[in-house]
């Protein structure tokens, strides 16, 4: 395979230079990233944007994007300008934090598998292949009704379906880690197993799964922001696009402005994370073809 | 520790009656055997310099994964430095492998991409009691030993050619001054010129080291250059072991005619010409 | 010759004067880098799309490269062949020999495929293999002897009078390396075969070639008869080479010189051989040295004899 020996940095540094998607899929998320930093301070009506109606929303409600309402209000009168920086910052918590936590339990459990063979393996490519069966949105209504609403509900519905991607993938590099001659080195030499993992095995699997992780960014927005409109995930009122997009679903013919922004954001935040993590898969092996997955 | 399977002698590697080969599965549940050493017997005395020669399919590389205490033997005994290796609990067995330096066939395979030379090389000394400035004193002496310049301690492997990765490995070898020598065709990959250096090179260190020193190879000229005996396998049994002077001057066995006239007809036609 | 990177063009060959008369067998040898392989699918037609080429080539008569321009047609395939290093390259893995042939037949000489078939018996039973026991296998089935036997006949099948080989043997056990050169060397005598065989073994290139040119870093370094080349070297670089070989029977430790090959692309002025030139003059620092013919019909680029 041609990923190893490439640091990160210089393979970022290929990717700006050679691809205009790259700079364009920067841009983008620095775009977002700088909303989900300041947004919340900038925002003209704080309150609304984390769900208070405002006191004189009988006449504010249903107004158009105009001077003083950006983005429009909705029908009960909160400012979508507010709610949807907000969301911004939640969009990005939630998404780091599904995929951080599902890399994290991808990468041990195919790296496990593939150093420890036998019954560990076999165990564990089960548990992956049940798991992989289990599409998000069946999960979250599941664990809807086991612990209600929140962020712990969407969090744990999405982790329990992506991180036996990662372990699939982790399993299939580690596996040809494991067979190099420079692990076999390591062990005659009686380094214990556990320095073998981190420093020989886990540290040339990271890079390709990471680059993986760095795509699923996109998928991953869209599909919590699917569990969260269909109102599986998070409370009603907090200020998640995919939250406000469904308050605005009943009003989509008479006032599409309620939709039409948080939708925006979400194309535009997934856009920009795909782009980058497409290019820098290419730099990393133009041979990898791009598994697609929206949101089963 | 006990003593079981320790043979006080001055051998550093005894193979006896050693069958050896991988399992595949044949139909439903069951296993098949396919032997590739068949009845093997070898012994290599302390400091001594021998040539394990065969060509592709010979079982040479799977005779080395024996010594290593990789692949256990159907059947045989196997005596690495006085241990009957497989006596041994495969966690405890690093303690006999820590005794030996191993280079393998292919570089690219066995430098770890993420690692930086300094760290490659000092592996083998991380079981060692010796404070850190002592094992920089070490991987210094290895660096000097292949003919290094200190400033490799911070590249990465892409950053090295060939004959560079190759010195490498061997710097990684010998860095805790090990009893024994295993290389893998040691200069196969390498350029004529550069294969040259690393036969001297490989002479020089083990001259130094006193190390007892077996090289698996094809190429028997090379072979000749860093062996006094030679052990020629054919399809998993041995053919021939002799030393080298007897092996040219009167080659008994089939593959050794065979290769002898392959390697000087060449010579001779070219200088006849 | 070189080739378009994105760091800029990384010259493989430079300024290289060559002249192969027909019928003969000419060896172009040196170590990794040195620009042989690149020569050799000049020659052959076979040039990457990002290849960037200066100056003039011709095979077989015709002019095939003229400055940046290259125009194969009609050369590639029917006046030169080729046989890369590596058999499982030259045969597709997904056909049988006999379907192999029959697809180079029909394309080159528009044969159907009975005649096609037949014409492959022939091909093969001169390279001594069964037909019958070979065309109806996969490569894959075949050892890496009949791989390469298969490849050099399947080669040679377009009828083209000029074969070039890449490292043919160096994929094979050392017995067999001996057997293809008795092939070839048969194959030329038979055929009236103009052969140009890549190498980085000398040894094995001078039981074959009659004359050959020693390549370091692109350049032609020396140029001559093969026993001149193996016999009294005329550039330090050839010498380098011969000392280094190892012979069977002589147990004198090969002579070694310090210092690599440089890689493609590293360049600076002066010869490139300089610093690891066992006697360099102070000039090879600073100019590269021409082509400078001595006797028999002999060339060395190296200020020693200028």
């Amino acid at each position: 395979m041609s990923w190893g020996g490439e640091r990160l940095g210089s393979l970022v540094g290929r990717a700006w230079r050679g691809s205009a998607r790259f700079r364009a899929g920067v841009a983008m998320s620095l775009l977002i990233l700088a909303l989900a930093a300041v947004g919340p301070l900038v925002a003209p009506h704080p309150s609304e944007g984390m769900g208070q109606v405002p006191p004189d929303a009988a006449e504010r409600a249903g107004r158009p994007p105009s001077l003083e309402f950006p983005m429009g209000t909705d029908s009960l009168g909160r400012d979508v300008l507010s709610r949807v920086l907000m969301g911004a910052r939640l969009a990005l918590v939630q998404v780091g934090t599904v995929v951080a936590l599902s890399l994290a339990v991808g990468l041990l459990v195919g790296v496990l598998a593939a150093y420890y063979r036998g019954l560990v393996e076999a165990a564990l490519t089960y548990a992956t292949e049940v798991f992989l069966a289990l599409p998000a949105i069946v999960v979250a209504l599941a664990l809807r009704l086991a612990l209600g609403q929140g962020f712990h509900t969407l969090v744990l519905s999405l982790i329990l379906s992506w991180w036996p991607w990662y372990a699939r993938a982790s399993f299939v590099y580690a596996r040809s880690v494991v067979e190099m001659d420079y692990v076999l080195l390591a062990r005659l030499a009686g380094v214990p197993d556990r320095i073998i993992l981190l420093r020989h095995v886990l540290r040339n699997v990271v890079q390709p799964v990471l680059v993986q992780a760095i795509t699923d960014l996109g998928s991953v927005l869209l599909e919590a922001s699917a569990i969260n409109f269909l109102g599986l995930g998070l409370e009603p009122d907090a200020p998640d696009w995919g939250i406000i997009a469904q308050n605005g679903f009943k009003y989509v013919t008479s006032m599409p402005w309620i939709s039409l922004f948080p939708g925006l954001f979400i194309l535009l935040t997934a856009l920009g994370f795909s782009l980058v993590g497409d290019a820098l898969r290419e730099g990393l092996d133009p041979r990898l073809r791009r598994r697609w997955r929206l949101w089963f | 520790m006990s003593l079981a399977g320790s043979t006080p002698n001055r051998s550093a590697v005894e193979l006896v009656d050693v069958t050896a080969g991988y399992w595949t599965a044949d139909g439903f549940a069951l296993r098949r055997f396919h032997p590739v050493l068949k009845g093997v017997s070898v012994t290599v005395r302390r400091g001594e310099r021998v040539a394990i020669v065969g060509e592709s399919g010979s079982g040479k590389t799977t005779l080395l994964r024996v010594v290593l205490g990789v692949l256990q033997p159907a059947s045989g005994r196997v005596v690495v430095m006085g241990r009957e290796i497989y006596r041994l609990p495969r966690r405890l067995r690093w303690t006999v492998t820590s005794r030996i330096g191993y280079v393998p066939q292919d570089p690219a395979r066995s430098l770890n991409p993420r690692l930086k030379v300094r760290d490659i090389v000092m592996e083998p000394l991380e079981r060692s009691d010796l404070t850190e400035r002592e094992k920089m004193e070490r991987v210094r002496d290895a660096l000097r030993m292949v003919q290094l310049h200190e400033s490799v301690l911070d590249y990465y492997p892409a950053q090295l050619s060939g004959g560079m990765m190759q010195r490498v490995l061997i710097a990684r070898a010998v860095v805790h001054e090990p009893e024994l020598l295993l290389l893998d065709e040691p200069t196969s990959a390498l350029d004529v010129s550069i294969q040259a250096q690393v036969i001297n090179l490989l002479n020089s260190i083990q001259r130094k080291l006193g190390c007892t020193m077996v090289v698996v190879t094809h190429d028997l000229p090379v072979a000749q250059y860093l062996a006094d005996r030679a052990v020629l396998l054919h399809r998993g049994a041995v053919v021939e072991d002799v030393p080298f002077e007897e092996l040219v001057r009167s080659p008994k066995s089939e593959l050794a005619k065979l290769l002898i006239r392959s390697f000087s007809l060449v010579t001779s036609s070219a200088n006849g010409r | 010759m070189g080739y378009e990177e994105p760091e800029g063009v990384v010259w493989a060959v430079r300024s290289v004067s060559l002249e192969v008369e027909e019928g003969e067998a000419f060896c172009l040898a040196g170590e990794s880098g040195c620009g042989k392989s690149t020569l050799g699918s000049a020659i052959a037609g076979i040039l990457p799309p990002h290849a960037v080429t200066r100056g003039e080539l011709r095979v077989g008569g015709r002019l095939v490269i003229d400055g940046g321009r290259r125009d194969f047609e009609g050369v590639r395939g029917r006046v030169v062949t080729y046989v890369p290093q590596n058999p499982g390259s030259s045969l597709s893995p997904y056909l049988t020999i006999g379907e192999q042939f029959y697809y180079v037949l029909k394309s080159t000489r528009g044969l159907r495929r009975g005649e096609a078939l037949a014409e492959a018996r022939e091909h093969l039973r001169r390279v001594e293999l069964d037909p019958s026991a070979v065309l109806e296998r996969y490569p894959h089935e075949l050892s890496g002897g009949m791989q390469q036997r298969a490849a050099i006949a399947l080669a040679l099948s377009t009828g083209a009078r000029i074969l070039v080989a890449d490292e043919p043997t160096s994929a094979l056990d050392a017995h067999l390396r001996f057997q293809v050169v008795e092939l070839l060397r048969r194959l030329r005598r038979e055929g009236g075969l103009t052969l140009i065989f890549i190498s980085h073994d000398l040894l094995l290139a001078s039981a074959l070639c009659e004359r050959g040119a020693i390549m370091y870093a692109g350049r032609v370094v020396e140029v001559g008869s093969m026993r001149d080349l193996m016999g009294r070297p005329a550039h330090p670089y050839t010498r380098m080479l011969v000392d280094a070989i190892p012979r069977l029977g002589d147990r004198r430790p090969p002579k070694s010189y310090p210092g690599e090959p440089p890689r493609p692309g590293e360049e600076r002025p002066g010869c490139p051989f300089r610093d690891r030139c066992p006697s360099p003059l102070s000039r090879c620092a600073v100019e590269e040295p021409p082509s400078i013919p001595l006797d028999g019909g002999r060339n060395v680029a190296c200020w020693l004899y200028a």
